[in-house]
């Protein structure tokens, strides 16, 4: 079965379509890496995925169910989606944002239930947040937060996770945190996207990657087949080298070498 | 949860309510002598009621807003609502029938046009989002205000008592028909609270952001659309009777945060009696104080603000 | 305090934001009149807009021989008729419109905020102003060196005295003189009284506004043998807390807004046991002119009083 199946997608921001006639199939239980430069459409393809926008023409399926048909809550309850600005104007609690997460589930008068406290904590236990629980979410470092933030996603039990450019912002420890736990997640059977500028990330770890420019697919393939020297300058326009990771074998992009002017010694 | 620390807090609020509202009864300019003593019972009474309202309408609204807006700043009068009822109030100035139900109904009126007309500017291709709300509530506001100043002028009144309304007042002189038109925004006004307190959670994970909201399943049209339409109502009925009082609605749900957090769960009940309870204390100062009584903006914010030092400090 | 009382009435729920009227002053504690400078400068801003646009209507009147005045206060304006020195009146406010005649002669403005510029061009001998309404407008006529009569009579006698200064002033003297005398006896002929009624003079209903002991009603209620309840109140135009009047128990009720009528007075709550309500002595409609206006009619004003306080005499 297919996670998410786009046809004939047609979407702009404006007069202009950024995506027209856009069609793309994501399996259950991939790990796709969607990358591309600004204005490609990537937070674009996420949003609409997510029923946040409405495309002009087409559909999009989720899990064989057509998204219109789906209720806010119930697409709460299949797909998770961590987006890039995660601000917080009041200073929740982490338990209280995570818990959140189980909003779909619970009815308008409810209070959160055992089942809810109990995937509340193996949320947070699965992004090895659960010390910070009772902290101030505007007092934690932006790494946790991005773990707390992946933690209320998780909460809602969903079956797809969605992540636009969920690291970018990180050390490279907690880019590795987190590229590993959407990893494990994808081993226990969740389909993850995850949108990110960082290609050598994205090879890495990431099952397929879909190349995206203004709009089109420009390759959705193994990342081998991706992350070539050719596709990686006709989209960025940069001349890239492209080696093999020492370990994995995955592609890794390099940029060229740079001529250094060496320092003029002072008198 | 920190349940531990919330017991004292809606103690100490319960009591300020209680005192406020004893004082409030009990002392007066009027004075108790055999004769009039239902007389001046009657009017400390309804004054006691609006002062209730009031302070309770415009804490929670106030409230509300701050979560919806996502910003610490916002307050009950944000959207552009009271220039409208004041407008409203000012044309019946005008049509020189401000005698009697008049002028709550216009103020009213107004407040409903306004309301109208900023949800209608805040409108693109059918959604609404809060800052266009602000926005058209700002420029509303800025439009009304000048209106008012001009009917002012060609109505050829002075604006000196147009200064005292603006800084608020709960010396409404109440006739029959008032009292059963107060009687009917009181219970709205509890009514539209407790619609607004069934939002809580959802304003909590709207404080995220209207985005991160949506994909957690929250409505957030709904919720912006009813917080809005609800808030408007609340506020412009509470405004005819009793002019702008200020400060009640910015600073109210601020200290309640500042004793239970940020959840709206507990933030907007607590405001209700915080609001209430401080703009009964504030008015029972303005009218005792001072012969002739003060304004009662002035005195919530000399209340208010070194209550809420204190507490901000005792928190640092 | 001699001016020409505007009626106003407040309307309920006004913000005015920031960005309009500056901010929302503060302290600027209201004494039922519009003095606050920031005001004034606001009502000029847009008066002066609207006298702008209005210009085209007015007429110029042809230049006289002899002295030009220009009154500014409507209590003037009427003395100068009364006098029967109309033919120097070059120009007055809006709000000068009595006797009828006066409202057709060309306008300067409003009595609030009049437009320097228009009285200027008018080259008068003479301007009629009063204080402190026109403080800042009689600087800039000093500064232009046109003659300035400041009138601000505090009482029936001041008045008195005024209208003789200003009958001078317009080589009236023998007009001014027998106008005087006439309303010196009417006044005389007016009996000292056995009671004196205790008397609330409601100046606006919300918020409730009477008028203190500095005021020109007080002394006309002084004069018709009644008593201002709040009399020693310190503010000129203070505003009262419903519980205070109930205290007092007023006999009479004297509603100087047209908005008000006796009838919405009396379905107050808790104004029921007032000695006045019980009885049904509220007065509504009346003349507010006869009662704020210091100038020759004051006396008609004082009779009316007399005859509401004291019916059957």
């Amino acid at each position: 079965m297919n996670a998410i199946e786009l046809s004939d997608l047609a979407f702009g921001y404006s007069e202009r379509l950024l995506f027209d006639g856009f069609s793309l199939d994501i399996a259950a239980g991939e790990f796709l890496g969607v990358i591309g430069p600004n204005g490609a459409g990537k937070s674009t393809l996420l949003k609409l995925v997510a029923g946040l926008l409405r495309p002009s023409r087409g559909s999009i399926r989720i899990r064989e169910r057509d998204l219109d048909g789906l209720g806010r809550r119930e697409i709460a309850r299949t797909v998770g989606v961590v987006l890039q600005e995660n601000p917080f104007a009041f200073d929740y609690s982490v338990s209280d944002v995570v818990m959140m997460g189980r909003n779909a589930y619970m009815g308008r008068f409810q209070s959160p239930g055992k089942h809810d406290r109990e995937a509340v904590s193996s949320a947070l236990e699965f992004v090895d947040a659960l010390f910070l629980r009772d902290k101030r979410i505007n007092s934690i470092s932006a790494g946790e937060r991005q773990r707390v933030v992946l933690a209320r996603a998780l909460a809602q039990e969903p079956g797809i996770l969605m992540l636009d450019e969920a690291t970018s912002h990180l050390d490279i420890a907690h880019q590795q945190l987190i590229a590993r736990i959407l990893l494990e997640l994808n081993r226990q059977g969740k389909t993850v996207v995850f949108l990110s500028h960082d290609l050598n990330l994205a090879a890495l770890y990431c099952s397929r990657v879909l190349l995206l420019d203004r709009g089109k697919v420009v390759a959705c393939d193994v990342p081998e087949r991706v992350i070539t020297t050719e596709l990686i300058r006709s989209v960025y326009g940069v001349e890239p080298i492209v080696t093999r990771h020492p370990e994995s074998g995955r592609p890794q992009v390099m940029l060229p070498g740079e001529r250094h002017q060496t320092p003029v010694s002072k008198p | 949860m920190m349940q531990r620390r919330l017991l004292p807090g809606w103690v100490g609020l319960i009591l300020l309510f209680v005192l406020a509202a004893a004082l409030s009864v009990a002392v007066g300019p009027g004075g108790f002598s055999g004769t009039n003593l239902s007389a001046v019972m009657n009017l400390r009474l309804l004054r006691l009621a609006l002062g209730i309202i009031a302070g309770g309408v415009l804490a929670v609204v106030g409230a509300s807003l701050q979560g919806l807006l996502r910003n610490p700043l916002a307050d009950p009068f944000t959207m552009g609502v009271a220039s409208g009822a004041a407008l409203g109030a000012s044309l019946t100035l005008v049509l020189g029938r401000t005698a009697g139900a008049f002028a709550p109904v216009g103020g009213f009126a107004g407040a409903l046009v306004t309301m109208l007309v900023v949800y209608a500017l805040a409108r693109v291709r059918g959604r609404v989002t809060a800052t266009g709300l602000v926005l058209a509530g700002v420029i509303m506001s800025f439009l009304f205000s000048s209106l008012v100043m001009l009917a002012m002028i060609l109505g050829r009144r002075t604006l000196g008592e147009a200064v005292y309304m603006m800084m608020g007042h709960l010396g409404a002189v109440f006739t029959g028909t008032t009292v059963w038109l107060f009687g009917v925004v009181a219970v709205l006004s509890v009514a539209g609270c407790a619609w607004l307190f069934s939002m809580s959670r959802s304003l909590d994970i709207m404080s995220s952001g209207e985005e991160a909201a949506e994909t957690l399943g929250v409505d957030t049209q709904r919720v912006t659309k009813t917080v809005f339409v609800i808030s408007s109502v609340l506020v412009g009925t509470v405004v005819s009777f009793t002019g702008a009082i200020s400060f009640v609605g910015l600073i109210v749900p601020h200290l309640v945060r500042m004793l239970f957090g940020p959840e709206h769960r507990r933030v907007l009940p607590g405001s209700f009696v915080a609001g209430a309870g401080i703009l009964l204390f504030s008015d029972v100062l303005a009218r005792n104080v001072v012969p002739g009584g003060l304004p009662l903006s002035i005195v919530t914010a000399l209340v208010g603000v070194p209550f809420f030092i204190y507490l901000l400090r005792s928190r640092l | 305090m001699s001016r020409c009382r505007n009626r106003t009435q407040t309307g309920r729920g006004m913000k005015l934001s920031p960005g309009s009227l500056g901010s929302r002053v503060p302290g600027s504690w209201p004494e039922g009149d519009l003095r606050h400078p920031r005001h004034l400068r606001q009502l000029c801003t847009v008066t002066l807009a609207i006298v702008i646009l209005v210009a085209g209507c007015g007429h110029r009147p042809a230049p006289e021989q002899g002295l030009k005045v220009v009154s500014l206060v409507p209590s003037v304006t009427e003395i100068v008729y009364a006098v029967g020195a109309e033919k120097m009146l070059a120009g007055n406010t809006n709000q000068c419109d009595f006797p009828g005649a006066a409202k057709s002669v060309y306008k300067v403005g409003d009595f609030m905020s009049p437009d320097l510029e228009r009285i200027v061009a008018l080259r008068p001998g003479l301007v009629f102003v009063t204080l402190p309404m026109h403080r800042q407008l009689l600087e800039k006529l000093n500064e232009m060196k046109i003659p300035v009569y400041v009138s601000r009579p505090a009482g029936i006698p001041a008045v008195l005295k005024e209208i003789d200064t200003v009958a001078q002033l317009l080589g009236r003297k023998a007009s001014g003189e027998s106008l005087v005398a006439a309303m010196r006896r009417r006044l005389d002929s007016i009996p000292a009284f056995a009671d004196t009624p205790r008397v609330y003079v409601e100046i606006s209903g919300t918020p409730l506004m009477t008028a203190g002991g500095g005021t020109f009603i007080n002394e006309l209620l002084a004069g018709a043998g009644g008593k201002n309840v709040f009399e020693s109140s310190v503010q000129e135009y203070p505003v009262v807390d419903p519980e205070a009047v109930l205290k007092v128990d007023p006999e009479v009720i004297l509603l100087l807004h047209p908005d008000m009528s006796a009838r919405d007075v009396t379905s107050r709550v808790g104004w029921g046991g007032i000695d006045a309500v019980r009885h049904g002595r509220i007065y509504d409609k009346l003349d507010e002119d006869l009662l704020f206006r210091p100038g020759p009619r004051i006396v008609d004003g004082v009779v009316l009083l007399a005859k509401l306080l004291h019916p059957g005499h």
